[in-house]
């Protein structure tokens, strides 16, 4: 996963573009509209101040008519007077100064000069003219011609101060509160680019799902189905069928033209596989020829050479008999010495034998002793085993008697118990009679006691007498059987003695064959010395045919190695034919054909 | 003092605290009867045997000139016969005990003499009835002795004959 696939790749780059295009939009729209904002606000400034001035203007309009109609009413009400005093003067420039707009007012004569003016300075101050330090070039004038006698002119000097200062204020206020109402725009705006960020990326997440989902449906899985189809074919598995199930008309193309691509593939390594097949059988089958006939050579060369061999080992033989003839004519000479020597030897045989006959005579007389002397052993054991019968008698006799000697006992036992019974009967009178009679009665049991332990060793002293009469019946026995062995041995004596001189009487003769013998082997030697003569031309020939097998043999091998060096190329030939099978076989064509070559297998 | 001694210990020895029994075998069990019951212990017995008498009776045997009965103790204490053999011994009893009689046993013992504070007397029960009673043999048994590895068990010849009446 290391890798991005195709899909992720195109998602994330649209995604991406998609998010900067939104945000560009987003900044450009908010910058356009920060414009816009600062524009209209500049304009209303501007619209503000002309507000200003217009106002302005109908102020001071407005106060001059008030001041120009309040000297008329003072025009009025001069010329209703009759009589004017100069109070009157002060009065009415004093009323004239009430108005808060007027700075300072003049009273003209007819010939233009001043004659009361009247000012404000912290309070309000009258003279002649107007002093010095007094600017009121400055201040706004109204001059009206009267036609009372007494003045000709009034001047009047107001200012409009404060209202200018009433009025800059309200515009002020006004474009403060502009000011505010842009900022809260301002505001307002950036949340507005909040939003739309937040709104932007939402739209992404949503493209970029839609893309995910459509991409894994529509292209990703008929492309991992051609993947699988892949790696299978990357395996050399051609026996896959390519179904044409997937979504698009594009892909779809695409498998199809593949299956068509995989039908031809298989056909063709189907064609192969077989050819490669039927040329490693035939390759076999040459080897197999080839190597029955390097064996049929071998066969033969082993077969030549053995003859060769043979032949060589006959002419050896043939040798080696002629070598053996000749020592056996040699050896006919020592046997004739040999054969003298045997005579010689028989001659004494015979005498030994003679010998031996006497000597066994004398071993027949000492058998003969031996049987007197068994017969003699014979007789002392009856007389034994005799004495061993009158002994048990006299036990048995002895057993009697202590069973007698028991029943006195009993009887003294009783006799002591009835003293007893007297003794306590007769009371205290009889005390020591009972001690008696107890004694009596212990003295009656220790002799019971006694001849039952006699009766016991009888008993053993009768079983050891039957054993020992047993003993010597066998000891007779063994005797009786000693006997019959050394007469029979005197028998065998006597047979042996005259087998001995049938010996004798053979040796003698032995004695006269040996020196016909003698003779005969004398005529042997001759016969043989011809013989080797015979054999040492047989040899000769035998050589001369060993030497023309030897050719004959040469040439099979020959022959040989010929037929090896065809089993060699064929070897080689079967060789690459397993090789181009190695090659053909991992291509898998059908199952069917899978299973064919699993059982050729 | 010495002689105050001997006397009061001579007086402990007085006959009286002691008792005498003639012990025998029956049975791989231990019996005996009083000493004084008994007259005369007979090893050889030719027994004349007694036709139409109960079985516990085996007959008569002569004495001396004296005819005695011979009663079978087995029998009587409710154990199986047994054939006569060597060691089977009768036991005489004196004329005061019922009228010249014997028992037989299967092997005599010794004569023991005991303290007389060895002996449980057994309780007469009184409670049984007449009938119970008639079945019972166990008033053949006076008491127990107690010896030093064994019971001795101690029967009372003089019901011995009374023992067969009622069986009749």
């Amino acid at each position: 996963m290391k890798q991005t696939g195709i899909a992720t790749k195109i998602i994330f780059l649209s995604c991406g573009i998609a998010l900067i295009l939104m945000v560009v939009g987003c900044v450009l729209v908010v910058q356009y509209e920060m414009i816009m904002l600062n524009s209209i606000t500049a304009n209303k400034v501007d619209e503000k101040e002309q507000i200003y001035l217009y106002r302005l203007y109908h102020e001071k309009k407005a106060l001059t008519d008030q001041l120009t109609s309040q000297i008329n009413e003072l025009i009025k009400i001069m010329n209703s007077v009759d009589v004017i005093y100069a109070q009157t003067f002060e009065f009415q420039i004093q009323s004239l100064l009430m108005h808060p707009m007027v700075v300072a007012a003049e009273f003209c004569d007819k010939n233009g000069q001043p004659f009361l003016t009247s000012w404000k300075r912290k309070t309000i101050q009258f003279a002649k003219s107007f002093p010095d330090d007094l600017q009121l070039k400055q201040h706004l004038v109204i001059n009206r011609q009267t036609k009372i006698p007494s003045i000709a002119i009034i001047r009047l000097y107001y200012s409009i101060e404060i209202i200018e200062k009433q009025l800059q204020e309200l515009k002020k206020k006004d474009i403060d509160e502009l000011h505010e109402t842009r900022d809260s725009v301002y505001k307002k705006l950036n949340a507005l680019f909040l939003v739309q960020s937040i709104g932007s990326l939402f739209v992404v997440g949503l493209l970029g799902a839609t893309l995910i989902f459509s991409l894994r449906w529509l292209i990703l899985k008929p492309i991992h189905g051609l993947m699988q189809i892949a790696g299978q074919l990357k395996k050399l598995d051609l026996s896959v069928d390519i179904t044409t199930t997937t979504a698009s008309h594009e892909l779809n193309s695409l498998a199809q033209a593949l299956g068509q691509l995989l039908e031809g593939f298989r056909k063709i390594i189907a064609d192969v596989k077989e050819n490669a097949n039927m040329l490693s059988d035939s390759a076999d089958n040459m080897t197999d020829i080839a190597e029955q006939l390097t064996n049929h050579s071998e066969e033969a060369e082993s077969k030549s050479n053995n003859v060769a061999e043979a032949s060589v080992q006959i002419s050896a033989n043939i040798h080696s008999i002629a070598n053996s003839v000749e020592q056996i004519s040699d050896n006919m000479e020592s046997v004739s010495s040999t054969s003298d020597y045997l005579f010689n030897n028989i001659n004494s045989v015979a005498n030994a034998i003679e010998e031996l006959s006497s000597s066994l005579s004398h071993v027949g007389e000492r058998a003969k002793n031996g049987t007197k002397i068994a017969e003699q052993a014979v007789f002392l054991a009856k007389k034994a085993g005799n004495t061993v019968n009158s002994l048990r008698y006299a036990a048995d006799e002895i057993g009697g008697v202590s069973e007698f000697i028991q029943r006195i006992a009993h009887k003294t036992n009783i006799l002591s118990l009835n003293a007893t019974i007297e003794a306590a009967s007769a009371g205290s009178a009889g005390r020591g009679f009972s001690v008696v009679a107890s004694a009596i009665q212990e003295f009656a049991e220790q002799s019971s006691r006694a001849a039952k332990d006699i009766t016991d060793r009888i008993a053993s002293v009768q079983k050891g007498t039957y054993e020992i009469e047993n003993a010597f019946k066998d000891v007779s026995n063994i005797i009786r059987e000693m006997n019959e062995s050394s007469e029979s041995i005197s028998f065998a004596v006597i047979e042996q003695t005259k087998a001995v001189q049938e010996i004798a009487s053979n040796a003698l003769e032995a004695d006269e064959r040996a020196r016909n013998i003698n003779v005969s082997i004398e005529d042997l030697s001759r016969t043989v010395n011809d013989a080797a003569d015979n054999t040492a031309q047989v040899a000769m020939g035998a050589n001369d045919v060993s030497s023309r097998i030897q050719g004959v043999s040469e040439s099979i091998s020959f022959n040989r190695q010929i037929s090896h060096q065809i089993n060699e190329t064929a070897i080689v030939l079967n060789h690459l034919s397993g090789n181009l099978k190695c090659m053909v076989d991992p291509f898998k064509v059908s199952h069917q054909s899978k299973l064919n070559n699993n059982n050729k297998e | 003092m010495r002689n105050i001694n001997n006397i009061t210990s001579e007086k402990k020895k007085v006959p009286e605290s002691k008792r005498q029994f003639c012990s025998f075998q029956m049975a791989g069990h231990y019996f005996g009867v009083d000493i004084l019951d008994v007259k005369e212990i007979i090893d050889e017995v030719v027994l004349t045997k007694i036709h139409h008498a109960p079985i516990e009776m085996l007959g008569f045997v002569n004495i001396r000139g004296h005819v005695h009965l011979v009663l079978d103790l087995r029998l009587l204490l409710n154990f199986s016969t047994k054939p006569i053999d060597e060691s089977s011994r009768v036991l005489l009893f004196h004329p005061n005990v019922g009228e010249s009689f014997g028992v037989m046993v299967d092997q005599i013992g010794h004569m023991i003499e005991v303290e007389e504070s060895l002996i449980e007397y057994r309780v007469s029960e009184e409670n049984i009835s007449g009938i119970a009673r008639d079945f019972r043999k166990s008033d053949l048994e006076k008491g127990v002795c107690k010896l030093k590895n064994k019971l001795l068990i101690i029967l009372d010849a003089s019901k011995f004959l009374n023992a067969v009446d009622l069986k009749r």
